[in-house]
C-alpha cells in the first residue's frame, strides 16, 4: 500500500527545476499543479504548508489552490487591480495566465504554437501578451514561456479547491487515515472480483491452466469472502455514509450473488409506511426476487427465517416458507421442531399457527393408520402446548390449534387430554378458554354427538351420565368462585345439550340468592348469574312476576351497569324477543 | 342513570385527535409497527377512516378548518392504492408485496394456466377491503362516482369466490404449494366471513345472470350456515363452533350476515336482515352474551414503585379487577368506569368497547348499553394525551386502537363526528359513494362506457405490435 506520505505529496512536483521551457515538447502533465516555489514568486505570503498534522484538509486545499496561482493571490492581496502591482509582476501575472491556458490545451497542434520562440522583451510586452492571449504570434509566445521560466510559475492549476463534501471539514491527518481504507477497499474489491471470476469459472465447468483440475471455490475462500464483504460494507459506510446500502447481510454472502434483489421503492400517495430496519429491507428485496423466480431451496429456507425472526407475522412468508418445506420434501417433524423455538419466542404471533396446522395437515396422513405414531405425536404436541400455556394460559391461536388438534387425532376420548384441562382449570377457574375447550371435547365427541348439531342446541344423543357429571363439575366449580360467569354458562350450555330443563337446577341457584325483595338488609346475593339464571327459571315455569322481580333487583341493585340489558329481559317478559 | 352525577362528562377532544392523525399521516410509523408489515393496508384503513370520521363534511365546517388530506393528496393516495390491485383480483396487503408489472406477464386469469405464476397468491382477502374502503373515503368531492374507477370489480369478484372453502367460510390468500395445488390460507377465522360479506357487498350489485357484468356469485348460503354453526353454547361467536368466543367474532358473525341480504341501493336506511334475525339460532344468548362484555372497571390502586410499575405492565389482573364484595358494584363510585372485554373473564381493551357496541348496534340494540360510563372509560382512561386510544388504560396509543376508539364514540351517536355505518365501519357518507361508484362499474361493464377501453387497448396493442400475454389479466379484453 502507498505510503500516506507519499500520497499526498506525490502530487506537488517542482515544476521549473531543470525544466526546459525551451524544448520542442509541451508542458507535460506531470507538472500539473502546484508548486513549491523557488525565486521570485511571492510565496512568503501565501500560508505554510507544513504544518499538516493541525490544518484542515480544506486549508490545505485551499493554500495549493493559492500556491498554484502566486501572482492571482498577489492580486487578490493587493486590492484585486491590476495597476497596483509592478510591471514585472504585471506581465508574470499575464504570462501564467497565458501558459496556464496553453497547458490545458489537449494538443498542441501547431509546431511553431509549441515552440516558445527566443526573443527579447521589449516594451510593447505587455500589449504583444495581450495579443497572445487571443491566440498571439511565436514572438509573443516566446516571451510568455520566458517569464514562465524565470518565475519558475507552475503550468497547471486546478481550477477550483479540490476538496469537497465529506472531507471539506478533515484534518490533514484524517484525510490520510480516510486515503488509506479507500486504498483498502480497492485491494479488497479488487479480491472480491477476483473471488467472483473464480466462481463463474466454477459454475463453467472449466479447469485451472496449469494444473488441469477443475475450478473449485474452496468453503475457506466463501468464508473469507463473506468476511471480506462485511468489511468492504462496513467500510463503505464509514466512507460515504449509510446512503446507497449495498452492504447487507445478503448482499455480502457470495451465496446470494446470483440474485438481484427487486428493491421496493416507495411511490407517491404511500402511507403507513413503516420505518423499518435497513436489515429487513434488504431481506424483502431479495424475498421478492426469489418469489418471483419461484425458487425453492435451502437459501430460500434460511431467508424466511432470518425474515421472521424480525417480523414473525408476516402471512406471505410463512406461506413461502411451507412452500419451500414442501417442495424441499423436508421431514415435517423437523420443521415442527423448529417451529417450536419460535413459537415460545413469539407468544402472541397468529401465523405460526397456520403454519403448524398447515404442516400437520401434510403430516397425519403418513402416520393415520398408525395408532401408536398417532399417540406419540399427540403426546408431544400436549407437551408443547402445556409449556406454551403455561405462558400465556388464555392465548386464543393456541387454543384454537388444541381444538384442532383433537379433532385431527381424535383426541376426544383421551384421559390424558381431559386431564390435562382440568389442570387447567383447576389452577384458574376463571380461564373461560379452557372451559369452552372442555365443552368442545365433551360434547362434539363424535363417539356420542349427533353431527351437525349446533353447539346451543340440544343432542338427544348424548348419554344422560355425561350430562350429569358435566352439570356436576360445573356445578363444583361454581361452588369456589360463585360470580365467575364461565362456570354459569357451562352449567346452562350442558344443561341445554341434555335437553333439561333449565329449573333442574333451581335449587342449587337459589342457594345463592336469600330473600329476593325482602329489604335492603334482607336481601343477599352471592351470585348476579344465578339470579340471571333464577330468573329464566322462573320464566320458564311461568312466574312472570318472580322473573320480572329478579330483573328488577339485579339492574336496581345487584349488576347496576347492565340495568338497560335487564330492562330489556323484563319487556321480554312481555313479548319474548 | 342515577349515579356519578358529581364530575362533569368528558369531552372528546377532536383537535388533538387529529394532531395524532396528522402525525400518521405525514410521517412513517416507527419501528415497533414492522410487525403490521404484512397488513399495511390495514394500517392505511385505520388513519384514513379515522381522519374522515373526525372531519365533518364541508357544508358543514364551521371553522375554515382545512381538510388533513389535501384533494391533491387524496388523488396520490388513490393511486398509491391502486397500485396494489393484482391481476388476478383483490388487492395485495403491503407494498413490499407489489411487483414491477413484469412479474405478472405470464399470468392468464382467465383460463387459471400458467399457475405456477404468483400473481393471485399476493392479493389478501382484508387488504381488498380495505383498499376499497379508503378508495371510497378519499373520493374525488366532485366524482364521488368515479370513486371505484381502475377497479377490477369482475376479476376481484372472481377470486373472491376462490377463497371460500368447502365449508362456507373463508380463507384470505391464494398460495401454490407444491404438490398441494392451489392452498386457501389463513385461519377458519369470523373476519374473513365477514370480509368477503362486504366486499361482496361493496361490488357485486343486482347483476342477473346473463346480464353483462354478471359474475357468479359465492356460495352465500354455505356462508351463512358456517357462520350460524358457529354459536357457542354460551350465545357468543367464536371463529368455529369448536373454540371460545370473543367480540370481534361476534361482530363479524353479525355485520356478515345483515350484510348477505343488505339492499344494494339506498342501504343507509335501516334494514332488518332476514338471515340475521331467522337465522341465528339464540338470539338471546347472543344479546345476554354481548352485554355481558361489559364490567365495572375498578382502577388499580397507584403502584407503589416503579419496579412494581414494570410488574404491572406484565400483569393482566390489573385491567379486571373483582370486587372484594359482590354489593361492592352497587356501590356509585364505581359505576364511573365501564370497561369491555373481548371474552369472558378478560381484559378491558378499546377495541372491545368498539366490538361490543357496533355488535349491539347492528342488532338494534345499542340502546341496552349504559353508554355513558363506557364513553367515559373511553375517553378518561384510554385516550392518550398526544391524541389517540392506547390498548390499555394508560397505554400508549396505536393507530388500530385509536381507529376503534373513535369509531365506537361514533356509532354511539358521539357529537362532532361523523356518523358511522355500523356494518361498514365506515362513514355513512361514504357508504354513499360506494354505492354511486359500483353503478358506475356496472354501468362500465354493461357496455356503455366501454368503447373508450376498447379503443385504449387498441391502441396499446397498435403501439407494441402484439397482444401482451397479461392483458387478460388486467381485465382487457
Amino acid at each position: 500500500m502507498p505510503s500516506k506520505r507519499k500520497a499526498v505529496a506525490s502530487k506537488k512536483i517542482k515544476a521549473t527545476e531543470n525544466s526546459d521551457p525551451s524544448s520542442a515538447s509541451p508542458p507535460n502533465s506531470d507538472r500539473d499543479t502546484a508548486s513549491t516555489s523557488t525565486g521570485t514568486t511571492p510565496a512568503a505570503a501565501l500560508p505554510s504548508t507544513n504544518n499538516g498534522n493541525t490544518d484542515s484538509i480544506l486549508d490545505r486545499s485551499k493554500a495549493r489552490f493559492a500556491l498554484a496561482r502566486p501572482y492571482d493571490t498577489l492580486l487578490q492581496q493587493k486590492g484585486g487591480a491590476l495597476s497596483a502591482l509592478t510591471p514585472a509582476e504585471q506581465s508574470a501575472w499575464l504570462s501564467a495566465r497565458i501558459a496556464s491556458r496553453l497547458a490545458r490545451r489537449p494538443v498542441f497542434a501547431s509546431s511553431t504554437a509549441a515552440s516558445p520562440p527566443s526573443s527579447n522583451s521589449g516594451s510593447s510586452f505587455g500589449r504583444d501578451l495581450r495579443g497572445a492571449a487571443c491566440g498571439g504570434g511565436p514572438k509573443t509566445l516566446k516571451e510568455v514561456w520566458r517569464t514562465v521560466n524565470e518565475a519558475s510559475l507552475p503550468l497547471r492549476a486546478a481550477a477550483v479547491p479540490l476538496v469537497k463534501g465529506l472531507e471539506e471539514g478533515i484534518s490533514v491527518k484524517e484525510f490520510e487515515a480516510r486515503w488509506e481504507r479507500k486504498v483498502w477497499l480497492t485491494c479488497s474489491d479488487v479480491a472480491s472480483r477476483c473471488f467472483k471470476e473464480k466462481r463463474e469459472r466454477e459454475r463453467r465447468g472449466e479447469r485451472e491452466e496449469k494444473t488441469g483440475e477443475r475450478v473449485i471455490v474452496t468453503g475457506q475462500e466463501i468464508f473469507e469472502e463473506t468476511g471480506r464483504r462485511q468489511q468492504m460494507a462496513a467500510l463503505r459506510t464509514e466512507l460515504y455514509g449509510g446512503g446507497v446500502r449495498k452492504d447487507g447481510k445478503l448482499a455480502a454472502d457470495p451465496e446470494w450473488d446470483d440474485v438481484v434483489p427487486v428493491v421496493l421503492e416507495e411511490p407517491e400517495g404511500a402511507l403507513a409506511a413503516i420505518a423499518y430496519p435497513p436489515e429487513y429491507a434488504e431481506a424483502m428485496s431479495y424475498l421478492r426476487a426469489v418469489m418471483q423466480a419461484k425458487e425453492h431451496s435451502p437459501r430460500c429456507l434460511r431467508l424466511t427465517e432470518h425474515i421472521i425472526g424480525m417480523n414473525p407475522a408476516h402471512y406471505t412468508v410463512w406461506l413461502y416458507r411451507a412452500a419451500n418445506v414442501f417442495a424441499l420434501k423436508l421431514p415435517i417433524l423437523d420443521e415442527i421442531a423448529w417451529l417450536n423455538e419460535v413459537a415460545l419466542e413469539n407468544l402472541k404471533n397468529y401465523q405460526i399457527w397456520h403454519h403448524r396446522h398447515l404442516l400437520v395437515e401434510n403430516y397425519f396422513p403418513t402416520i393415520a393408520s398408525d395408532p401408536a405414531a398417532i399417540s406419540a405425536f399427540a403426546a408431544s404436541e400436549r407437551e408443547f402446548l402445556r409449556q406454551i400455556l403455561a405462558e400465556d394460559t388464555k392465548n386464543y391461536h393456541v387454543w384454537s390449534y388444541r381444538s384442532y388438534l383433537v379433532g385431527k387425532l381424535g383426541q376426544f376420548d383421551s384421559a390424558e387430554e381431559l386431564q390435562a384441562i382440568e389442570a387447567m382449570i383447576d389452577e384458574d377457574v376463571r380461564n373461560n378458554s379452557a372451559w369452552s375447550h372442555r365443552f368442545f371435547l365433551v360434547f362434539s365427541n363424535p363417539e356420542h354427538a349427533t353431527p351437525g348439531v349446533a353447539a346451543t342446541e340440544p343432542d338427544p344423543k348424548v348419554p344422560q351420565a355425561v350430562v350429569d357429571r358435566e352439570v356436576d363439575y360445573a356445578k363444583g366449580k361454581i361452588l369456589l368462585a360463585p360470580q365467575n360467569q364461565s362456570g354459569w354458562n357451562y352449567l346452562r350450555g350442558a344443561l341445554v345439550k341434555g335437553g333439561r330443563k333449565l329449573g333442574t337446577v333451581e335449587e342449587f341457584a337459589s342457594g345463592f340468592v336469600k330473600g329476593l325483595g325482602q329489604g335492603e338488609e334482607g336481601e343477599q346475593v352471592q351470585s348476579t348469574h344465578a339470579l340471571d339464571l333464577l330468573a329464566e327459571i322462573y320464566a320458564e315455569k311461568g312466574d312472570k312476576e318472580k322473573a320480572d322481580l329478579s330483573l328488577r333487583r339485579l339492574g336496581q341493585k345487584w349488576d347496576r351497569i347492565r340495568v338497560g340489558y335487564w330492562e330489556w329481559r323484563r319487556k321480554c317478559l312481555e313479548t319474548p324477543a | 342513570m342515577a349515579h356519578t352525577a358529581e364530575r362533569s362528562e368528558p369531552v372528546l377532544d377532536i383537535d388533538r385527535h387529529l394532531r395524532y392523525w396528522k402525525m400518521c399521516l405525514q410521517s412513517s410509523l416507527p419501528r415497533h409497527y414492522l410487525s403490521n408489515e404484512g397488513n399495511r393496508m390495514a394500517l392505511a384503513y385505520f388513519i384514513v377512516n379515522s381522519v374522515c370520521i373526525l372531519t365533518p363534511p364541508p357544508s358543514e365546517t364551521q371553522q375554515d378548518r382545512k381538510p388533513l388530506i389535501a384533494p391533491g393528496d387524496r388523488r396520490k393516495i388513490r393511486q398509491w392504492v391502486l397500485s396494489h390491485q393484482q391481476p388476478g383480483g383483490g388487492f395485495a396487503a403491503s407494498s413490499s408485496l407489489v411487483f414491477p408489472v413484469k412479474g405478472y406477464e405470464q399470468w392468464q386469469s382467465e383460463t387459471g394456466a400458467q399457475e405456477d405464476v404468483e400473481g393471485p397468491g399476493l392479493a389478501n382477502l382484508p387488504a381488498t377491503l380495505f383498499a376499497l374502503q379508503i378508495l371510497a373515503l378519499l373520493a374525488d368531492e366532485n366524482d364521488e362516482a368515479g370513486a371505484f374507477s381502475g377497479v377490477d370489480r369482475v376479476q376481484t369478484l372472481r377470486w373472491l369466490r376462490r377463497l371460500q372453502r368447502q365449508d362456507g367460510s373463508f380463507g384470505e390468500v391464494l398460495k401454490l404449494l407444491p404438490g398441494h395445488g392451489w392452498f386457501i390460507g389463513g385461519g377458519y377465522d369470523m373476519r374473513y366471513c365477514y370480509i368477503a360479506a362486504a366486499i361482496r357487498w361493496v361490488l357485486r350489485g343486482d347483476v342477473r345472470e346473463g346480464e353483462p357484468g354478471w359474475v357468479e356469485d359465492f356460495d352465500t348460503e354455505r356462508l351463512a350456515e358456517y357462520i350460524l354453526s358457529s354459536q357457542t353454547y354460551d350465545g357468543g361467536f367464536a371463529g368455529s363452533s369448536q373454540e371460545e368466543p370473543h367480540a370481534g367474532y361476534a361482530y363479524c358473525a353479525i355485520s356478515a350476515l345483515s350484510l348477505l341480504d343488505r339492499p344494494v341501493e339506498g342501504s343507509t336506511a335501516p334494514h332488518r336482515s332476514e338471515v340475521l334475525y331467522s337465522g341465528i339460532r339464540n338470539m338471546p344468548g347472543l344479546i345476554h352474551w354481548l352485554s355481558s362484555r361489559q364490567f365495572v372497571y375498578l382502577e388499580p390502586e397507584p403502584p407503589s414503585s416503579d419496579a412494581e410499575y414494570g410488574e404491572r405492565e406484565e400483569d393482566e389482573e390489573v385491567n379486571f379487577l373483582l370486587p372484594k364484595r359482590l354489593s361492592d358494584l352497587s356501590l356509585s363510585e364505581n359505576l364511573r368506569y365501564v370497561a369491555c372485554n373481548g371474552r369472558c373473564n378478560k381484559v378491558a381493551d378499546t377495541c372491545y368497547t368498539w366490538w361490543v357496541a357496533a355488535a349491539l348496534a347492528n342488532l338494534g340494540k345499542g340502546d341496552l348499553l349504559d353508554w355513558q360510563p363506557l364513553r367515559r372509560f373511553l375517553l378518561e382512561k384510554m385516550a392518550h394525551r398526544i391524541g389517540g386510544f392506547g390498548k390499555h388504560p394508560g397505554g400508549p396509543p396505536d393507530v388500530y386502537h385509536s381507529c376503534f376508539g373513535l369509531t365506537a364514540l361514533a356509532v354511539m351517536g358521539e357529537p362532532g363526528l361523523n356518523e358511522l355505518d355500523g356494518a361498514l365501519a365506515v362513514p355513512t357518507r361514504a357508504v354513499g359513494v360506494i354505492e354511486k361508484a359500483r353503478a358506475v362499474l356496472l354501468r362500465r361493464s354493461s357496455g356503455e362506457e366501454r368503447d373508450s377501453a376498447a379503443r385504449a387497448v387498441e391502441l396499446g396493442r397498435a403501439m407494441r405490435g402484439a397482444r401482451p400475454a397479461w392483458l387478460g389479466a388486467v381485465g382487457g379484453g
